[in-house]
């Protein structure tokens, strides 16, 4: 018998409890997997932007818009690459609460400076050509069955058009697919022109811009310079990173990393409690048997492993299972929450600080008792009953 | 009978009494069932109160008008024409001057810093004439004094000025590029309103460019009653394309999707957090049975029933839950009672809202922590009322 079988034996040796201690593990890792990568979604905004895009609004607030005269001059400023531009809609389909992402963009900017939005060259090329068409998100296809070439009637609920309707028709002309997991494609995004064409209000203006750097080492005098342009104008603007901009919206939505944390923290505080207390009791009533280990000559570092190992493989089984369900869950939930939440995928990133978890739990429950167990007096513990 | 009965009070407060010999075990339970009870409790307070501000936000006597389709304050848009149409419409209540008590606003989105987190936030820039705070009732100046007609000074809610930097008493602030002197600071009642920034209306059209119009306008109606009226009133003039609602109505439809997220989230998270704790209460209890097997079987052999072995076993968990299901409440009335905490509402602005604890929300809290104590003793009391009479003469 190997050393690993034996802690393997001890651990199985009262089944019950063995499987309601992994139980519990199972439930605080399913918790922090699941809600970790909802954190991932909330930061996928700031995750995935790119470090050479800025973001340029209306200094007094982001729903204000902008002269559409702004872009042709900040494309002059030295140090950018490329400019493109998009409009909030408040798009809506069907009913008010089957909310939107929709845009009106630039086609060809705004495809190309996000090439993580991507669609098969045909699809590009039959959006590009056709001012009355849209490009839709893989999970807002699937959730309303839209496929390439229906006709899609999208509702406003802030724009109106010249006979009083709040009801665009778009033809379908491609699907977005994202081109890495934490890429949000839960909008649709159609031609500005035609949007300028038929709104009754707000013509000649942007809502906001997005400019691509030659590097992000130039990103602040960019910034900088494109602010510095329109400073005391009616239309004052403010750039910032991708990254600092998404972040800013996301903590709209309130703390919700503190909210996280200190579930997960109550969480594994409970299983903490609960497995290192089975520990104990485990080795309580194992005293005899201990003692009669190391009179056989385990010794004393021996048999400090032999506890400490068997809390290891406790968590261990518990934390993978856990995060195994968190995986198999995050399936479930991007289905359910498409066109609300944005990327919802497990990340790599949650398994390792998974990962990382199992070894403290395993090592902070396993600690005490094994060092009980170490300290034994054989002779001691052999006498007692 | 009576004879059951002794022996479960006796069986009982002999369970009771030998807790502190299993003392950290039934810490443990007690402390897991604590943050069990506490996270749900978190969870529901905080639904409750954002439910309860955006609910107890307008009255059923106040009408309010918006744009057809537009859904919220911001998307809308009425004319100066519109508003003429409407100060002849039935129902409205005069205000001491003879005049109908009518409220014509403008809704603009600023930006805030919030405290929390230092970075920007939308707060809703509302522009009010004299007669907002008499169509509103319950809107009073707590602290400085309103703000004067035509110059640039602003009063802001209490919500803000707790959430948000910058909005000192006499202090200067920049919003939508101009500087406003901060004169005031109100009080509505714990409403949504106190997470807004009131300033003229006058000089906020002239800032904005917006002429004449404005978002929203509220009337004050005789009485409730009198808003089919105004509806039908609206519907029979072709210029009178707008949504009339019942402040009250308009502001409860918001109340719903947030507050119910957050108890779709809270109670699953609960409930599946108290499976965690209900396996170590069952650890906890088989372990005391266990550890009791020749105590019990001893007392069978002496005549005592496994009836009282069964009560005596799951009064002891229940006990240990309940404890703990009141620290959680405990826990988190002290804890998070009345802190303040702000999100993103429905109109895309800021809404601050306090959680809130009540005593409905802590039987909610208290009932899990009984369900967990009844669930983690049933096995372990049916396994000690069946002990056998042979146990009393094994080892341990």
């Amino acid at each position: 018998m190997t050393f690993f079988d034996l802690v393997r034996k001890n651990l199985f040796r009262k089944k019950l409890r063995t499987v309601l201690t992994t139980f519990a593990i199972f439930v605080a890792f399913l918790i922090f997997g699941v809600l970790a990568t909802f954190q991932n979604a909330l930061n996928s905004g700031e995750e995935s932007a790119s470090a050479d895009r800025l973001i340029v609004t209306n200094r007094i607030n982001f729903t204000l818009s902008m002269p559409i005269s702004y872009v042709q001059r900040v494309a002059a400023v030295p140090g950018i690459k490329l400019v493109s531009h998009a409009n909030w809609f408040g798009g809506y389909f069907q009913e008010q609460r089957n909310f939107l992402v929709a845009f009106a963009i630039d086609p060809q900017t705004y495809l190309d400076i996000y090439p993580e939005f991507v669609l098969p060259q045909a699809q590009r090329d039959a959006f590009l050509h056709d001012q009355g068409s849209i490009i839709v998100g893989k999970p807002l296809a699937d959730k309303f069955h839209w496929k390439v070439g229906d006709r899609i009637p999208i509702k406003s609920s802030i724009f109106r058009k010249a006979d009083g309707s709040d009801t665009w028709d778009f033809t379908v002309a491609g699907i977005i697919t994202p081109g890495k997991s934490d890429v949000d494609v839960n909008f649709v995004a159609f031609h500005y022109e035609y949007f300028e064409q038929t709104r009754t209000f707000g013509h000649d203006t942007v809502g906001w811009m997005i400019v691509q750097t030659e590097s992000p080492k130039v990103n602040e005098r960019v910034a900088h310079a494109i602010d510095a342009m329109f400073a005391n104008s009616p239309f004052e603007t403010e750039t910032k990173t991708e990254a600092a901009f998404n972040k800013a919206f996301t903590e709209q939505l309130g703390d919700l990393g503190f909210i996280v944390t200190s579930i997960v923290g109550a969480a594994f505080a409970t299983i903490l409690l609960i497995v290192g207390n089975t520990m104990m009791l485990t080795v309580r009533e194992r005293t005899n048997e201990i003692a009669v280990l190391r009179t056989i000559g385990f010794t004393a570092r021996r048999v400090f492993g032999l506890v400490l190992g068997e809390s290891m493989l406790l968590a261990l089984i518990g934390g993978i299972l856990g995060l195994g369900g968190a995986f198999a869950f995050s399936f479930v939930l991007a289905k359910l929450l498409a066109g609300r939440l944005g990327a919802l995928a497990f990340s790599p990133g949650t398994a390792l600080i998974g990962a990382v978890l199992m070894a403290t739990l395993g090592f902070l429950t396993g600690l005490l008792p094994a060092l009980r167990a170490m300290s034994l007096d054989v002779v001691t513990a052999l006498g007692r009953k | 009978m009576a004879r059951t009965f002794i022996q479960i009070e006796a069986v009982t407060s002999m369970n009771l009494r030998s807790i502190p010999q299993r003392l950290w075990t039934s810490l443990a339970t007690v402390v897991a069932v604590a943050l069990v009870t506490g996270v749900l409790l978190s969870f529901l307070a905080m639904s409750n109160g954002f439910r309860t501000t955006v609910q107890g936000t307008g009255a059923p006597d106040v009408a309010i008008f918006l744009r057809k389709g537009s859904g919220s304050e911001s998307n809308s848009i009425i004319s100066r024409d519109q508003i003429q149409l409407l100060l002849d419409a039935p129902g409205i209540a005069k205000g001491s001057d003879g005049k109908p008590l009518l409220s014509a606003e403008m809704y603009a989105i600023v930006d805030g810093i919030k405290r929390s987190s230092g970075t920007k936030a939308n707060l809703p820039l509302r522009g009010v004439g004299s007669n907002a705070a008499i169509v509103r009732r319950g809107i009073r100046v707590s602290a400085g004094r309103m703000f004067r007609t035509g110059t640039p000074e602003l009063v802001v809610g209490r919500g803000v000025s707790k959430q948000f930097k910058g909005f000192e008493l006499g202090g200067t602030i920049r919003l939508a590029s101009q500087n406003w002197k901060v004169v005031g600071e109100f009080d509505a009642g714990g409403t949504v309103f106190e997470s807004e920034i009131w300033a003229d209306v006058v000089l906020l059209q002239g800032i904005y460019q917006r002429g004449s119009t404005v978002q929203t306008v509220r009337a004050r109606m005789e009485n409730a009653d009198r808003l089919k009226g105004l509806q039908t009133y609206a519907e029979a003039d072709p210029r009178l394309k707008l949504d009339v609602k019942a402040e009250s109505d308009f502001y409860a439809a918001q109340s719903r999707g947030l507050s119910d997220l957050i108890l779709y989230l809270g109670w699953p998270l609960a409930i599946a957090m108290s499976f965690g704790a209900l396996a170590g209460a069952l650890n906890t209890m088989y372990a005391a049975v266990d550890s009791r097997m020749r105590e019990i079987a001893t007392m069978r052999a002496i005549g005592f029933g496994g009836t009282a072995a069964f009560v005596g076993t799951m009064a002891e968990s229940l006990l240990l839950s309940v404890i703990g299901g009141a620290l959680g409440a405990i826990g988190t009335y002290l804890l998070f009672d009345g802190v303040s905490a702000a999100t993103l509402g429905s109109n895309f602005t800021q809404i601050v809202f306090s959680l809130k604890l009540t005593p409905a929300l802590v039987l909610q809290g208290v009932f899990l922590a009984v369900v967990i104590g009844l669930a983690g003793g049933i096995f372990p009391a049916w396994r000690a009322a069946r002990v056998p009479l042979l146990a009393a003469f094994r080892d341990p």
